[in-house]
């Protein structure tokens, strides 16, 4: 393993004074790129490659952020989105090459998307698509604003907005139909 | 959160809160992987990346400039293209300095566009500094001692000179009207050449029912005669183009003579050597062997030296007679300096393009066989990959 702070703290977009350093946006965003991550894909180890390769593109074009135009966050969310839905082509891809593809039952048995949640909420998300626990993430677990979210997701505010409500009345559908 | 984000998430208190109370962490291990990302590779990869942005772009920029200033360059302006004749290339083309061994050969271009006759000459004589070896003239041209030929209202003349032993070679292509006047003028062609001394080498007549027809004449004139000649073949029909070129012989053959005098000499002298009985056994193997070197070098020169008066003696006349009443392989661009500009750009465009296309083509098959490899070896891990998943 490589020294942990090879980042150099003084890495800054060019010509804006005030920015913050990238080491600072990976130790402040970090976690809540992984969760969103987490929550798009169902799986844990593919969200931790993906955080990683976000962050890896997120530095490679580091010197082209700007701050003014968008909050870090907003901006690591797209960078993340767009590397999930690469990493979604290639999982179908693949599924359709290995035609015995199927979900290891053990497997969905274990906690994804935290150790402590309930079990209800925890089957409950799996059984939502990856579109709406991925504005869940965004709206709840990340705080996004409507814009930023809408922005991330490439959608409009209004489209956002009931992406969400429903997302969540299906989340509570489930759960009802999980505890019955 | 603003009010409106707020009430979005109304009636879902309970379960928001779930979520946010034991939200995912990112492992310790994902962080370390992260910070531990190098700046350095990375910078070089973007700054190779700029440079292609930028060299390419320039590259583009500096091919189409190299055009449009070729364009701009060779187009000439209105008033200086107005003065040349429009169906020939106008460049007056004089080698001179042709040493006697016939090395050290140097060429100076002279463009005479616009240039009467006598101003010709003159540039010509003022170019060489001595009697031109070599002069190639592409123009409109009259016979000093023949009828006067004039192409686009020009009188221009080149002569020949008749006091020097130079050969001659010109190329005319006459415009006929029909078949029967393609017809006489051919056999005037052969009359006219007759007449003078010379002969026609070959003639090939070609005529179609379309109304076209071409006559092709390769004519043998004495270089005496040759203006007279290329005189009244122009005046057959209307002269469409000519090319006419002229080499100076008279330093060869001047050196020629030299060189044979001087192995004369020589070899008298070997001659008398022998004869004198003074000379050791070595000494005269080594006089004879020079004799022998001089007899067989001067025998060769005296090959030569016939061989440049034949070649000074008789010119040789390109005739095409046809029907049509444009000039081959000329080009026109248009008659405005943009029309020419465009299209001179074009030409070199075009240049560009076939050299980056040959280059291409040179590439092209190092690029297939780069892939090719690149192709096995990412088949190679796939197989590994299907190996390990399988296993």
């Amino acid at each position: 393993m490589r020294v942990v702070n090879a980042l150099p703290a003084a890495v800054r977009p060019p010509g804006l004074v005030g920015a913050p350093a990238f080491a600072d946006v990976v130790a402040e965003h970090l976690d809540a790129v992984y969760r969103y991550l987490v929550y798009l894909t169902g799986d844990r180890a593919a969200a931790e490659d993906l955080a990683a390769e976000t962050f890896e593109r997120a530095f490679r074009s580091w010197r082209r952020f700007d701050p003014r135009r968008g909050a870090p966050r907003t901006w690591l969310c797209r960078i993340a989105h767009s590397a999930a839905v690469d990493w979604f082509r290639a999982e179908a891809r693949r599924q359709r090459r290995e035609e015995t593809y199927s979900r290891d039952e053990a497997f969905l048995e274990e906690s994804v998307f935290s150790e402590g949640l309930s079990p209800e909420l925890e089957r409950a998300l799996r059984r939502l698509t990856p579109a709406e626990r991925e504005v869940v993430a965004l709206r709840v677990l990340l705080e996004l604003d409507g814009s930023s979210a809408a922005r991330v997701l490439g959608i409009s505010t209004t489209a956002c907005s009931t992406r969400l409500s429903r997302a969540l009345k299906r989340l509570e559908e489930e759960m009802t139909h999980v505890r019955t | 959160m603003s009010a409106p984000d707020r009430s979005e998430l109304d009636g879902n208190e309970a379960l928001v809160s779930e979520l946010r109370a034991t939200p995912p962490v990112a492992p310790e291990r994902l962080r370390q992987r992260v910070l531990a990302l190098e700046p350095g590779a990375r910078v070089r990869m973007s700054k190779r990346r700029r440079l292609t942005l930028v060299v390419v772009p320039v590259a583009v920029v500096l091919a189409i400039g190299a055009a449009v200033i070729h364009g701009f360059v060779s187009s000439g302006s209105n008033q200086k293209r107005a003065m040349e004749p429009s169906l020939a290339f106008h460049h007056l083309t004089t080698a001179h300095g042709s040493s006697a061994t016939g090395t050290a050969r140097s060429r100076a271009r002279l463009n005479v566009s616009g240039k009467s006759g006598n101003q010709l000459r003159q540039a010509a004589a003022q170019a060489a500094g001595q009697p031109p070896a070599e002069k190639t003239y592409n123009g409109p041209f009259y016979a000093a001692a023949g009828p006067k030929v004039t192409l686009n209202g020009l009188e221009q003349a080149v002569t020949i000179p008749t006091n020097r032993l130079v050969h001659a070679d010109a190329s005319l292509q006459v415009s006929v009207k029909g078949h029967a006047a393609l017809t006489k003028a051919t056999n005037n062609a052969t009359q006219i050449v007759s007449s003078l001394g010379g002969y026609a080498q070959s003639v090939s007549y070609q005529s179609s029912h379309g109304g076209e027809g071409d006559a092709l004449l390769q004519l043998r004139v004495p270089v005496q005669k040759a203006e007279i000649a290329i005189g009244r073949l122009a005046n057959l029909g209307t002269l469409l183009s000519q090319q006419v070129s002229t080499k100076d012989l008279q330093q060869r053959l001047t050196s020629q003579t030299n060189g044979i005098g001087s192995l004369k000499r020589a070899i008298a002298v070997y001659e008398q050597a022998l004869n004198g009985g003074t000379l050791s056994g070595s000494e005269r193997v080594q006089i004879q062997i020079k004799l022998s070197n001089a007899r067989h070098a001067i025998t060769q020169l005296r090959r030569d030296r016939t061989a440049t008066l034949q070649s000074g003696a008789t010119s040789n006349i390109s005739l095409l007679l046809t029907t049509r009443q444009h000039a081959f392989g000329v080009t026109h661009h248009g008659s405005t300096r943009i029309g020419r500009l465009l299209g001179s750009a074009a030409h070199f465009l075009a240049l560009e393009g076939i050299i980056v296309l040959y280059a291409l083509i040179v590439v092209a098959p190092l690029l297939v066989l780069g892939g090719l490899a690149w192709w096995v070896v990412r088949e190679r891990r796939r197989r590994e990959e299907r190996l390990l998943a399988s296993a």
